[in-house]
Order: C-alpha cells, then sequence, then structure tokens
C-alpha cells in the first residue's frame, strides 16, 4: 500500500510540475510582462528598468525556475491591478470555491446515488425511466441556461432565493444546483449499473438465500460494492465542477476563484491567471490522488495490478 | 403574458415586502449601498479617473471652491475667499480650523504641496489636462497660497473647483515604491478633508465611506445624514437589478432603456432619467498612429467620413439610449462654454458612406478592429451600421483601465469611447483634453492645437469663443472624431431613497436621506 | 481478416434477460431515430439556412426592438420568433446560429479525434513506456481546468472561430485517448494479431487493418459525444463573451445577449437555449443508440 502511495504521489507531482509549466509558458507568451507590470503610460526607459530588475530579459527555462523557487515559498508575484500578493488574493477567493464545490458534489450525490439505487432495485420501471430522463436532461442542459432559468424562476418569479454576492448560505443553494446537476447523470448511471451488477452477483444472492433483511443486503453489502468506482468518479466530478466554477461564480457573482480567474482575464493580469490555473488544477490532482488512494484501500486488487 | 408577468411580480414584491430584511437593514442603520459595472482599481483622486471614482472623490476629499451644482456657481469650500491677483495668479484666503480624517489639521501647506506635486510635469496624474495650467503654488503666510498659472487661462476656477481636491503634504511620502523603481501614488493613503472618510477598500470590489465627524461646519456640502456609504462593483447588469428589487443594494445608474422602462412600469423601484455631461464619441486615427497605409484606413478623410455618414446616431440615441439623449455635431458637450453646434453636419445616409468608401478604394468595404469600455449595445449598434455599409468590425470589448493603455499605446487606433469632462462646464475640459496632442489625440492638427491654445488662455470671451469654433469646425470637417449623442441617464433606486440626481453628474451622498 | 466486434468499455450495460433485450433494443432504435432526426433537421437547417431564414440575420432595425414572437398578443408573422435586442429577426438568428454550434461541434470533434485517437491507439498497441508516457499526458490534461484554459488562450490569442475551434480541438481530446486506449489494448490481446506479427506484418498495416476497423465503433460512439460536448463548451465561450463574436449569431451569444431581459421576456433566452438542449439532446441519443445497438450483447 505504502509503495503504491508513494508510486501514485510521484505521478500526482510530475503532473503538478507540468501544468505549472504550461501556465508559465502561457503566461510569457501572452505578452511582455515588462510592458504590463511597468504600468500605464510608462516610458521606454521604465520598461527597460523593469526588464532588468525582474529579469525578464534572461532565457525562459531560468525565469521557471527563479518563480519556481519563489513558489516553494509561497511567494506567487504580486498582482498588477489589485496591487495585493497573488497568494493573499487566492486565499481570500478559494474558500468561495471549495464551499461551492463541495456543496454541488452533496447536491449531486444526495439526488444520484438514490435515484440510481432505486433505478437498479427497478429496471426498465418508471422509476427507472424518470431517472434516466433526469439523467439525460442534466446532460444536455447547458450549465449557463440552467442557471439562468434557476435565477429567473427561484430568484425573480418566487422570490425564494438571493441571485447575487456570497453574503449568506442561501447564496449558495441556486448555484449548487446549477453546477451539481451536471454531475448527476455519471454518478446516477454508475451507481446503477454498479448497483445492478453486485445484485445480480453470487455474493448477494447467497446473502438472499442466507434470509438475510433486504435492507440489511441493500446497504450493508450491495452498497458498499457498489459505491467503490463511484468514488472515483466524484472526486473527478469534484475536481471537474472546481474547474467549470467560472461560469457559475460569474452568473451568481460569487467572489470565488472562478470569478476571479475571470475577472483577472477581462484584466490581462497574467501573474493571477498563471495562478488561478495552477491552484484548481492542484485541487482536482489532490482529488484524484486521494480517490485513487481511497480505492486502492477498498479494492486491494488496485495495489497489486 | 404580461398579466402573469404582472401577477409574477406583484407576488415578488409582496414577498420582498416580508423578505426586505436586508432593505430595512440599510434604512435603518443609516446606510446606502451603490453600484455600478465599473471597478475601481485605486481609491485615490488624480491616479484613478474612472468616474466612479471621482464621485467618491467628492465626497471624501474638499477642493478649495465648490460648484453649486443647481447654479454652477462657485462658492466657498476650503477657501475662505479668493481673486485673481494679476490674470496669471490666483490668491486664496485658507479656511482654518479645517481637519484631515487622521486628525491633524489642514493649512496652506497642504494646499501648496498638492498643487505642486499634482502640477510636475512627472507626477504621473493620469488626466495631465486637468493640472498642465498651472505652473506653481506658494504660501505668502498663514492663511494665503498663491496659485500662479502657466498662462492666462480663464477657466482655471472651473477646475480648482470640481477636479482639485487638496491631499495632506506628507501623504505623498507613503507612496509605495512601483515596478519601475519609482513611487506609485495609487497606493498612497486616500485622507482627505470632505464629509466621509474612507474606511474600507478592496480593488476592485468595493470601497467604504463612513461619516467623518470632525467635518467643519457651514460646508455648502453641509453634514450628511447617511453615516455609511458602500460602494460595491456588481459586473452584470441583470445581478444589479435583482440587488436592487430585493434591497441589498439601494442605487444603481446607467441601466439601460429598455430595463428601466419596465421597471418603472412595475413600479419595482424609483426609476429618474437625468441629463449628464457626459458625450459619445468615435475617435478615428487621423493621426496615422496606427499606422498610415492599408493597415489604418481611417488616414484617409473620406473614409472616417463615410463613417460618419454610415450611423444613425439618432436612432442610437432615441432608442437605445433614451431618455432626453440626442445626437451631438460638436466634439463638445453642448452647455459648455465654447460649445457650438454650428459646424459640418454629417446626416445619416448609408448610400453615400458607400460611396465615399468606394471613392477611397475600399468599394468592398474593408475589416478593422473596434474597441469600446462600456455601454457595449450602442457600440453593437454601431457595428451594426458600419457593417451595412461593407465596415466589418472585430468588437474588442473591456474594462477601462485595459481600455485606456490600448488607446494610449497606439493601439486602438478606432474606438469608441465616453467623456464626462470632469463635469467641467468647459470646452478647455473637453475638446482641449482631445486635440491638443497628447495621448488621447489621434487627430494631432498645428492648426487646431494653436486655436484651441488661443481658446483656453485669452480673457477675453469672444475671443475664446472664435477661437473655439475654428477649431470645433475643423474638427468637424476633418472628421477627427464623430462625436456621437450626450447621455441621458437612467438612475434606479429604492423608494425610499431621497436621492437627486445632479445634473452635473456628481452623487453628492452627503446630501442624500432615507425618507 | 474477421472482423471481430469489440468488448466496449462502457460501464452503462445491463445484463439482461430476453425480455428486457428486446425491449431495450426497441428503445435504443428510438433513441436513434428520435435523436437521429432532430440532428438531421438542425444540419439540414444549417446548411440550407441563406434559403430558409426570412430575413437578414444582420440587419438591424432599431426601430424594431424587442417584438414579441408571433404568441404573443403583439406578436406577428413577420418575426415569428420576434426580434432581438438591435432589432434582428430571431428566427432568421436562430437558423444561422445553428451554423456556428454544428461547425465547431463537428470541426473540435474532428481535431480531438485525431489526436485522441492518435495517442490512444499508439498507447494501446505499444504499451510499456510508450503507454506509460502517453498515460502520464492524458493525466496532466485531465488535471487542465478546460474552460479556465479555454477562456486563457481565446483572451490572449484573439477569438477568431478557427483559434475557438483549434483551442478546443486540442483540449477535448481526453475521452478519446482514454476509450482507444483500451479498446486498442483488447484487440491487442487477441491471438490474430500475435499471429499476425509473427508472420511478419509491419506495425503500421496491423494497426490500419487490424486494430482500426475493430474500434471504429467505439469511436463513432465517442465521436458523437465529443460533438455535444464541444457544442456545449462552445455555448459556454461564447455566453462568456470569449467564443464567437458578435453579430456572428451563435445560440450560446444570443442566450447572453437576451440576459438583460430574461427578468421581463423570458423567451429571448429560452429559445436559445431550448435549441441548444435539443441539439446536444439528440446527439447524446444518437450516441447512446449507437452504442446500445452496436455492443455485442444485442446481437444474435
Amino acid at each position: 500500500m505504502l509503495i503504491y502511495a508513494l508510486k501514485r504521489l510521484g505521478v500526482a507531482l510530475l503532473v503538478f510540475v507540468s501544468i505549472s509549466i504550461i501556465g508559465f509558458v502561457l503566461l510569457r507568451a501572452s505578452g511582455d510582462p515588462a510592458i504590463a507590470l511597468a504600468g500605464e503610460g510608462a516610458s521606454q526607459q521604465d520598461v527597460e528598468y523593469v526588464r532588468q530588475h525582474y529579469g525578464f530579459n534572461r532565457p525562459i527555462y531560468i525565469q521557471y525556475v527563479d518563480w519556481a523557487k519563489r513558489a516553494l515559498t509561497g511567494d506567487l508575484g504580486d498582482s498588477i491591478y489589485l496591487r495585493q500578493p497573488v497568494s493573499q488574493v487566492i486565499a481570500e477567493r478559494a474558500p468561495t470555491t471549495l464551499l461551492l464545490g463541495a456543496l454541488s458534489l452533496c447536491f449531486a450525490l444526495i439526488l444520484a446515488i438514490p435515484m440510481g439505487v432505486l433505478a437498479a432495485l427497478y429496471p426498465n420501471s418508471y422509476i427507472d425511466r424518470t431517472a434516466l430522463t433526469i439523467a439525460v436532461v442534466g446532460q444536455a442542459l447547458p450549465t449557463f441556461f440552467f442557471s439562468l432559468l434557476l435565477i429567473v424562476i427561484f430568484g425573480v418569479w418566487l422570490h425564494w432565493l438571493p441571485i447575487a454576492g456570497n453574503s449568506s448560505w442561501k447564496n449558495f443553494i441556486m448555484p449548487s444546483i446549477a453546477l451539481g446537476y451536471y454531475a448527476t447523470p455519471a454518478i446516477m448511471r454508475l451507481t446503477r449499473a454498479g448497483m445492478i451488477e453486485v445484485l445480480s452477483s453470487d455474493y448477494i444472492r447467497t446473502a438472499r438465500a442466507k434470509g438475510l433483511r433486504r435492507s440489511t443486503v441493500l446497504f450493508k453489502h450491495a452498497l458498499r460494492n457498489a459505491v467503490i468506482p463511484v468514488v472515483s468518479l466524484a472526486a473527478v466530478q469534484l475536481g471537474f465542477m472546481l474547474g467549470g466554477s467560472v461560469i457559475i461564480e460569474s452568473i451568481f457573482s460569487l467572489n470565488g476563484l472562478g470569478n476571479l480567474a475571470w475577472q483577472t482575464i477581462r484584466r490581462s493580469d497574467f501573474e493571477v491567471m498563471q495562478a488561478v490555473v495552477l491552484t484548481i488544477a492542484s485541487f482536482y490532482i489532490l482529488l484524484t490522488y486521494l480517490a485513487d488512494l481511497l480505492n486502492a484501500f477498498l479494492d486491494p486488487r488496485i495495489r497489486t495490478s | 403574458m404580461l398579466k402573469k408577468l404582472i401577477i409574477g411580480l406583484s407576488a415578488a414584491s409582496f414577498a420582498l415586502s416580508i423578505h426586505s430584511g436586508i432593505a430595512m437593514a440599510d434604512k435603518a442603520d443609516s446606510s446606502l449601498t451603490w453600484a455600478t459595472t465599473r471597478e475601481i482599481p485605486a481609491a485615490i483622486p488624480y491616479y484613478e479617473n474612472v468616474r466612479e471614482m471621482t464621485i467618491i472623490g467628492m465626497n471624501v476629499w474638499d477642493g478649495l471652491l465648490y460648484r453649486n451644482p443647481k447654479t454652477f456657481e462657485y462658492e466657498p469650500l476650503l477657501a475662505e475667499s479668493y481673486k485673481w491677483a494679476d490674470n496669471k495668479t490666483l490668491e486664496f484666503k485658507i479656511r482654518k480650523g479645517v481637519k484631515f480624517h487622521d486628525g491633524t489639521n489642514l493649512g496652506p501647506d497642504d494646499v501648496v504641496a498638492t498643487y505642486n506635486h499634482v502640477a510636475a510635469e512627472d507626477s504621473g496624474v493620469l488626466t495631465r489636462r486637468n493640472v498642465s495650467w498651472i505652473d506653481h503654488a506658494e504660501k505668502v503666510n498663514d492663511d494665503t497660497v498663491l496659485v500662479h498659472l502657466k498662462e492666462t487661462f480663464p477657466s482655471a476656477l472651473e477646475f480648482v473647483a470640481t477636479v482639485l481636491p487638496i491631499l495632506p503634504a506628507s501623504i505623498w511620502d507613503t507612496a509605495k515604491v512601483g515596478a519601475q523603481g519609482k513611487p506609485d501614488y495609487a497606493t498612497i493613503k486616500p485622507i482627505g478633508s470632505g464629509p466621509y472618510k474612507i474606511t474600507g477598500f478592496t480593488p476592485g470590489v468595493s470601497v467604504v465611506m463612513e461619516k467623518f465627524a470632525d467635518y467643519w461646519k457651514g460646508s455648502p456640502k453641509g453634514s450628511p445624514t447617511i453615516k455609511k456609504v458602500t460602494y460595491r462593483t456588481v459586473s452584470d447588469p441583470e445581478a444589479q437589478i435583482a440587488e436592487v428589487l430585493s434591497g441589498s443594494v439601494d442605487l444603481i445608474w446607467d441601466v439601460s432603456r429598455e430595463k428601466a422602462e419596465q421597471i418603472d412600469q412595475a413600479s419595482l423601484a424609483k426609476v429618474v432619467s437625468s441629463a449628464t455631461m457626459r458625450i459619445n464619441y468615435i475617435n478615428m486615427d487621423r493621426a496615422g498612429r496606427t499606422g498610415k497605409g492599408k493597415e489604418n484606413p481611417f488616414f484617409d478623410k473620406r473614409v472616417r467620413q463615410a463613417v460618419a455618414h454610415a450611423i444613425n446616431r439618432d436612432l442610437i440615441a432615441k432608442e437605445l439610449v433614451g431618455g432626453a439623449s440626442a445626437k451631438i455635431h460638436s466634439a463638445c458637450f453642448p452647455t459648455q462654454f465654447g460649445c457650438t453646434e454650428d459646424v459640418i453636419k454629417y446626416e445619416f445616409n448609408p448610400e453615400k458612406a458607400k460611396k465615399m468608401l468606394a471613392d477611397a478604394g475600399y468599394p468592398n468595404g474593408f475589416t478593422t478592429d473596434i474597441y469600446a469600455y462600456r455601454d457595449r449595445p450602442v457600440t453593437e449598434a454601431v457595428m451594426g451600421y458600419l457593417a451595412e455599409v461593407g465596415i466589418k468590425t472585430n468588437l474588442k470589448y473591456m474594462q477601462y483601465k485595459a481600455f485606456r493603455e490600448n488607446v494610449w499605446n497606439d493601439t486602438a487606433g478606432f474606438h469608441e469611447g465616453t467623456w464626462g469632462s470632469y463635469s467641467v462646464n468647459d470646452v478647455s475640459a473637453s475638446t482641449s483634453a482631445f486635440f491638443k496632442g497628447g495621448r488621447d489625440d489621434y487627430c494631432q492638427d498645428d492648426e487646431i492645437k494653436s486655436w484651441l491654445e488661443t481658446g483656453d488662455t485669452s480673457v477675453d470671451p469672444a475671443a475664446r469663443k472664435a477661437a473655439y469654433k475654428k477649431a470645433l469646425s475643423k474638427i468637424a470637417s476633418e472628421a477627427c472624431w464623430l462625436p456621437m449623442f450626450a447621455y441621458s441617464r437612467y438612475y434606479v433606486f429604492n423608494k425610499d431613497l431621497d436621492f437627486t440626481p445632479a445634473p452635473d453628474g456628481f452623487a453628492e451622498f452627503y446630501a442624500t436621506k432615507w425618507k | 481478416m474477421v472482423s471481430i466486434p469489440p468488448k466496449t468499455t462502457n460501464t452503462d450495460f445491463v445484463p439482461a434477460s430476453p425480455m428486457s433485450q428486446k425491449l431495450s433494443r426497441v428503445l435504443n432504435h428510438k433513441s436513434i431515430t428520435i435523436g437521429g432526426g432532430i440532428l438531421i433537421v438542425m444540419i439540414l437547417m444549417a446548411i440550407l439556412a441563406p434559403f430558409i431564414a426570412p430575413h437578414d440575420p444582420f440587419s438591424q432595425n432599431l426601430t424594431k426592438r424587442f417584438l414579441d414572437p408571433v404568441w404573443y398578443p403583439k406578436g406577428t408573422w413577420e418575426h415569428p420568433l420576434g426580434t432581438d435586442s438591435f432589432g434582428r429577426d430571431y428566427l432568421s438568428r436562430m437558423i444561422f446560429g445553428a451554423r456556428a454550434s454544428l461547425l465547431i461541434g463537428f470541426s473540435a470533434m474532428l481535431i480531438s479525434g485525431l489526436i485522441g485517437t492518435t495517442l490512444g491507439v499508439l498507447a494501446g498497441y505499444f504499451g510499456g513506456r510508450v503507454d506509460m508516457v502517453i498515460t502520464f499526458i492524458i493525466t496532466t490534461r485531465l488535471a487542465i481546468p478546460v474552460i479556465l484554459v479555454a477562456l486563457v488562450v481565446v483572451a490572449l490569442a484573439g477569438n477568431s472561430l478557427s483559434i475557438v475551434i483549434w483551442v478546443l480541438g486540442f483540449l477535448i481530446w481526453d475521452r478519446f485517448a482514454v476509450v482507444m486506449r483500451s479498446a486498442t489494448q483488447q484487440i491487442r490481446a487477441l491471438d490474430y494479431v500475435t499471429a499476425a506479427q509473427a508472420i511478419g506484418c509491419s506495425t503500421l498495416r496491423i494497426i490500419f487493418s487490424e486494430i482500426l476497423p475493430n474500434i471504429t465503433n467505439a469511436l463513432i460512439v465517442i465521436a458523437t459525444l465529443e460533438v455535444a460536448h464541444a457544442i456545449l463548451l462552445e455555448a459556454a465561450l461564447s455566453f462568456l463573451g470569449l467564443g464567437v463574436q458578435p453579430p456572428t449569431p451563435s445560440w450560446g451569444l444570443m442566450v447572453s445577449e437576451g440576459k438583460g431581459m430574461m427578468f421581463f421576456k423570458a423567451w429571448v433566452i429560452a429559445i436559445p437555449g431550448i435549441a441548444l438542449f435539443l441539439l446536444v439532446l439528440s446527439i447524446n441519443l444518437l450516441g447512446d443508440g449507437i452504442r446500445d445497438v452496436t455492443a455485442p450483447e444485442n446481437r444474435n
């Protein structure tokens, strides 16, 4: 188990480094950082000063190594626009996005798993058909359109929920539903398929034959086994949701990383852009790493393959 | 549908009155929240010229004089009295007993330090036009300051009263060093002496102002009733409306006409349409800053004039902007001293536009970028009209700061901008800001520059008007700019708010109350 | 060469009783017909747009802004779906808008399909080091937040149609790679492939004549699903303002343009939104249907 964990950790770190390189190259390719840093109305001399002082005239791999060294100490540079350290800007916004991601995943799981189980218990019934329809609709409905519909119906016509800002927990209800809905179909289908497979296995037939109560069979045995692949999928979906939060956050005016990314793109604040991409990628890497470990823990066969 | 809408909205209003915890909170604790789509990257006058900052500037800082928003007359503010010592020298008697927000006393030293700092060539002030007429200031004695002008400049008092707030003398030393190794004055502490003080600032997100208890008595600005004013950037116009309807924001403006009318019809909030001094214009590169060949079709006068004929400014003003908005023909705001509409007028004529383009060598039109930073629907309507005469445009829409940079570094030759002249009611604050050379001048004509110089510095009003008229006529005949329209703006606010939009566009929060 | 249907890697597979086998075949048949039907209608609409659109989608008329569609009391047949904020005919814009979605969807799918299939087949066929490297590349790509990077690249490089297509193409190849890899692995393990190698067939020949034909079914399924994926991404990009640029009609852009009036005239966003939904739905149904029909267990 330990060896497996270390091997996966190695891969995770390598992926992380690759993404930081990609982000860095993207940043430098976007324009002359000396001009951006020198500010408005800067003269040629000012720009040259910045270039020298910050070492933008050195080869790019040396610049990267320098950046990496600083980043390891937590210094991700400064935001040109906000005149604040990037790490501070990110630290201020990250909790909102993480909260949004967690709530969205909860919504997806609460909706998807019971539906998947029910659909598996009564395959091809109208419960199954309903679940399938919800899944199919979820995959085809564009997230931004769904968000707008939610806003119009629940925010304005019914006036039940606030639609902008992050002043209270109520502000997260609609965004979580909108974001979580996209992950629901995959989780539901996987749960359903897994449950069906497990339910028809010998192991379960034996348990039933032994006379165990239906609910015991269901929860103690079937679900626990069916849930294993769902864990991985959930982690992956959470990672995707964190990445896809930019649309939701900008529609609902939530002040998280996604919205920050969107704003910095419009403001051409490159240091922040790169840091946001890296941050979100690292969440994903962390999540999938933990999912891998959990999987390996639950299913010994994975460790030895 | 209408019936359903009304029922829906009534239900919403009913629910609103039950759920209006937030709305009541604002009124109950005497605070106010206003929002626009713009971001304020720095909360310092002189070093941030987005309009929202200028408004905050009026509330947080005092200048030497105060221009009455109704009569446009000058009243004493930090200066108890003033006079012209001679044509190029202003003498001010400085009021005693005024405190800055940090408790220190305001005196002639602070006035002198402010004026001298901003007037310096390398001060980095964003709108040089506002300060370039100042030569230097000097303290004569404990209550007198002399401001020496470089040339005679009759509209000096307009600027003194609107765009020259006084900061503490020592404040400039608090600037952090910027990337170029020089002090970045946008990082100084926002200390002023006005009715409000800034107690919170998150760049690009919000500014919080609170009533300054020691504001001097007897000020024409009065004493604020509302204790706390919060500015928030809400970049989504629909979110703005939703927040006003739900009470988390009390005041917004620049609401598009169709939305404002719907809100007004359904009585969801108070809607007021008010004139402003802002104009919208399209700038074209006559000077060749972006090139002198095929890469810059606007170098040819016929192309610029074709653009003028291609756009239906009447419809844009009437249908898109609405209210009292109307087309203008001159590169100035109609009420400004020296402004005249007696110049060549380009009427809407797409056929003529196409012919002129063909004459200039573009029978099938051409493709170009167009830059803009606000009122995107207007720009898109412009793009639609241009497309109909064959000019295809790629829209580059961005926040003001990025837009500004592109204009100044010769990238955005063809752009649509707006200018509020800082609400200074004189052509020297509009036309001269754009056509006397400098980063915003894409016309770069020596005759125009010299006529504007004459207009700015002559003492005789008739001579000023004559010179300005010559300049404006040539600007129009050369079609350097296409002046589009004068803005009328829709304010949407909480019905319980007693707020009167001023004709000069400044929101005076110290004069606003809850009912 | 015998063509052996590959074992699919889909997890939706239901080990079925004969009754539900018949049932699902019928349902799937419906999937394909409904999905395929809607899709064909949309494709025809896009191709024949200049002939069937009643007005020029670009011609604006500021005096006719936000006219209601024909089913409202004030609506007329002159503009059956009403007009937008610049007085342009909504029906015409909807018809032409299909072009952006379909063009970008299919083009991005082709590019990503090429990249992903190549990587997947190479990884699956050669295994070992090659597989390790390619799997690493896939893992890295999966860690990249797609929308963010697409936004950044488009913001930096400009938002012409081709840039959007290339960016999307270079970002969504992962599912191709993963599925083609495992499909290739399965074929690779079969006896007749080792036999072909033994008699000295060149690698290239084996790949093209043995492997590729047998993974085509899975490829088609993934291709259909990725068209839908690309369409949704393009719509999101256009909605945020960094995809298709005005005045070109695109359904995502039309939702964004209509957002201003959504409190008062919901049809402005509902119409393009529903169209997007139907298009993506039809493609997904088609893909699902193909997948079920080509699964060996449904064949006798």
